[in-house]
């Protein structure tokens, strides 16, 4: 990596829709808020669990690939039987994550995961492009600006927050810092053993929770992506903090986590 | 009304949750976990027996007794002079400033449902999916006469069914949102247990 | 249950839901969720191959899982009574938890003879909204299986063993969408102890 500067730190600006938010808004604002508002809803607790529920199901999906390619008379047989399999519970769906030795199984169950971040990313930003906010223009939009995008809009769409942190050395990193992910932030492994220390537990909470992560590491890539910035020339990768020393129960799970993104074209290419 | 004791016992009789708060971590400190696995799976067969004995004339008249269970505000909330802010995002995803507003029906409809001595007091709650919640209370009633009593029991009744549904909505919260939770095993969320903690607190 | 009692429980249900939506529940665009799914069909085509069977099956599998959970929120924030009938339960699957999730209240419709099965007649489904489906997906995709899971591992939460699945989808070309109940038993053993 190039010699940094010193990293800025820059915090979100405010939320146009803040009730504090000390500008008139334009008509064409609240115009763009009424449209908003009028359009048909759903309880965002039912999206938060189809969110949640996509990492269960990607690793039951490579079980079921696992499976059929391991033997496939089995398979032949299974599909002649009447009788119906009891589902697999999601947790126990992710615990096998911590128990998977075969590197290349793990990985085809991130790189899904991922994907499907990377399509939900790609449709994300469309879906906001073509909401025509009058408060984004993307056609001035660099790297930075777009940055911010994805800390502000697409994450308060997704996750009902925005970014905490962002900082970038102007050069192509970006940190996006979450301190209280919002989907995994009533995430609590228990020990079904009890056997484990606090130490190896922790170890193992965490260790359960890192395919999750590759939910927004694949929306942020995908969002780059729809934007212009290819994702052969992006890396983005997700790795736990520690929270700041407040009131450390405000936050949920025990860990921030940090978004690396690097690019390294910074240079957008036009869309047609 | 202070609460010394919470269980949560799942619908096969295993206790999934047990805290105790105030001075009673000091009365209990002899009762160990096993004790208290012990206690758990007692308390679901009693509460099976008690539904079957509950009396025939109680069942008969069924359909006249009115189980609703009217809203007690505040129960188990912040005093009204703490900040509206910090208030307002403690509820999880509950919106508005209490978990609930209106009476409601209490699912518990033959069974036990209190259990009063000198020493304490014990509200049961339990839910249509099987899993019971417990309250285990200081508070004794005080016995003057018969009305007096029949009142006052009524009463701890209804603050005791609004205090453990408001815990229950707090495990739906989050417990049920967490896909590294195995139902039916025991309940490790810190912030569970923070979120509990606090309704005690507040009930005291 | 007279007929005019029956009217007020069900008025009293939709009043619930009504007001449990309005103001108990955070909102968020359904355009959202529609595209949000349609990424999880489309990558789970992907992986199978187009195995629209195996598709089916995943959906299910994933509203079971969240059926089993979604139950308890529903009960502790409404904490409605268990139902008398399965006419009520069937009242109370839309026009309350319905609402109060999707923000729909499908018709219920072909109740069979015996009462022990009727068909929810969905109208303006969110996952489907602006869905085409290439002809191969519109012979065997059930493309809401969702939904069908998620109401199977509600209902077995309270102890009630149903058979859900889809009889028709206007994705598929039909007339409408609709899902079907059906009722097998209900899981007594299991009923909590305290009520008859």
């Amino acid at each position: 990596m190039q010699q940094q500067q010193q990293p800025s730190n820059i915090t979100r600006r405010h939320d146009p829709s803040h009730p504090h938010h000390h500008h008139q808004l334009t008509e064409e604002q609240q115009q763009f808020q009424l449209f908003q508002e009028s359009l048909p809803k759903i309880n965002r607790l039912v999206y938060q669990m189809l969110l949640n529920e996509i990492i269960p199901t990607s690793i039951s999906v490579q079980n079921r690939l696992d499976e059929s390619d391991d033997n496939s008379d089995a398979e032949q047989l299974k599909k002649l039987s009447i009788s119906e399999k009891p589902v697999v519970p999601s947790h126990k769906l992710v615990s096998q994550m911590h128990e998977i030795k075969n590197e290349g199984r793990y990985n085809n169950i991130l790189e899904r995961i991922r994907t499907i971040g990377f399509k939900l990313g790609c449709k994300i930003a469309d879906l906001l492009v073509f909401a025509n906010n009058p408060n984004l223009n993307f056609r001035d939009m660099d790297l930075l600006a777009i940055m911010k995008f994805v800390c502000r809009d697409v994450w308060k769409l997704v996750f009902g927050k925005q970014i905490d942190n962002l900082k970038t050395n102007h050069r192509g990193t970006f940190y996006l810092i979450d301190y209280s992910y919002q989907p995994i932030k009533n995430f609590a492994l228990n020990d079904d053993t009890n056997k484990l220390s606090a130490e190896e537990l922790e170890k193992k909470e965490l260790k359960s929770v890192e395919p999750f992560l590759e939910l927004p590491v694949g929306i942020i890539k995908g969002v780059l992506e729809a934007l212009g910035y290819n994702a052969k020339e992006t890396i983005c990768l997700a790795t736990y903090i520690d929270l700041p020393n407040e009131d450390a129960s405000h936050y949920g799970f025990s860990k921030g986590i940090s978004f690396h993104v690097q690019v390294t074209n910074t240079t957008r290419q036009q869309q047609p | 009304m202070a609460i010394e004791t919470l269980l949560i016992v799942n619908k096969s009789g295993g206790l999934i949750y047990h805290r105790n708060f105030g001075e009673a971590c000091e009365k209990r400190k002899k009762l160990t976990s096993n004790d208290y696995l012990i206690i758990a799976s007692t308390l679901h067969s009693i509460l099976a027996i008690s539904g079957q004995i509950t009396p025939r004339a109680l069942k008969l008249n069924q359909d006249d007794i009115d189980y609703t269970i009217p809203y007690v505000p505040g129960v188990g909330m912040p005093s009204s002079d703490s900040s509206n802010n910090s208030k307002m995002s403690k509820l999880g995803s509950f919106k508005g400033d209490d978990y609930f507003k209106e009476s409601f029906t209490s699912w518990n409809k033959s069974g036990l449902r209190q259990l009063s001595t000198d020493q304490f007091t014990m509200f049961v709650y339990q839910t249509l999916t099987g899993l019971k919640f417990i309250a285990i209370s200081s508070s004794v009633l005080p016995k003057n006469n018969e009305m007096e009593t029949s009142k006052n029991l009524n009463l701890a009744n209804q603050i005791g069914d609004n205090f453990l549904r408001k815990i229950y909505c707090i495990y739906s919260d989050y417990v049920m949102k967490d896909p590294l939770y195995s139902l039916e095993m025991p309940i490790k969320s810190e912030n569970f247990d923070k979120k509990v903690q606090e309704m005690v607190y507040n009930v005291q | 249950m007279s007929s005019s009692a029956g009217q007020q429980q069900i008025k009293t249900l939709k009043v619930l839901g009504e007001d449990v939506w309005k103001n108990k529940v955070e909102k968020i665009n359904s355009e959202l969720f529609t595209l949000t799914y349609g990424t999880i069909v489309s990558q789970l085509c992907q992986d199978y191959d187009r195995d629209f069977e195996k598709i089916n099956d995943e959906l299910y599998k994933m509203g079971y899982n969240i059926g089993v959970r979604i139950i308890e929120d529903f009960l502790a924030r409404t904490a409605l009574p268990r139902c008398t009938d399965f006419n009520t339960t069937s009242e109370v699957i839309s026009k309350v938890a319905f609402k109060v999730f999707l923000n729909l209240t499908p018709t219920i419709a072909n109740w069979s003879q015996s009462n022990d099965a009727f068909s929810l007649i969905i109208s303006d489904n969110p996952l489907s909204d602006f869905v085409e489906l290439p002809i191969d997906a519109m012979k065997s995709l059930w493309y809401s299986n969702v939904y069908c899971g998620v109401l199977k591992g509600a209902l077995e939460m309270v102890q009630l063993d149903c058979d859900v699945s889809f009889v028709s989808d206007i994705l598929r070309g039909d007339n409408q969408t609709e899902l079907r109940i059906k009722l097998n038993k209900v899981l007594k053993d299991e009923i909590p102890v305290i009520e008859d």
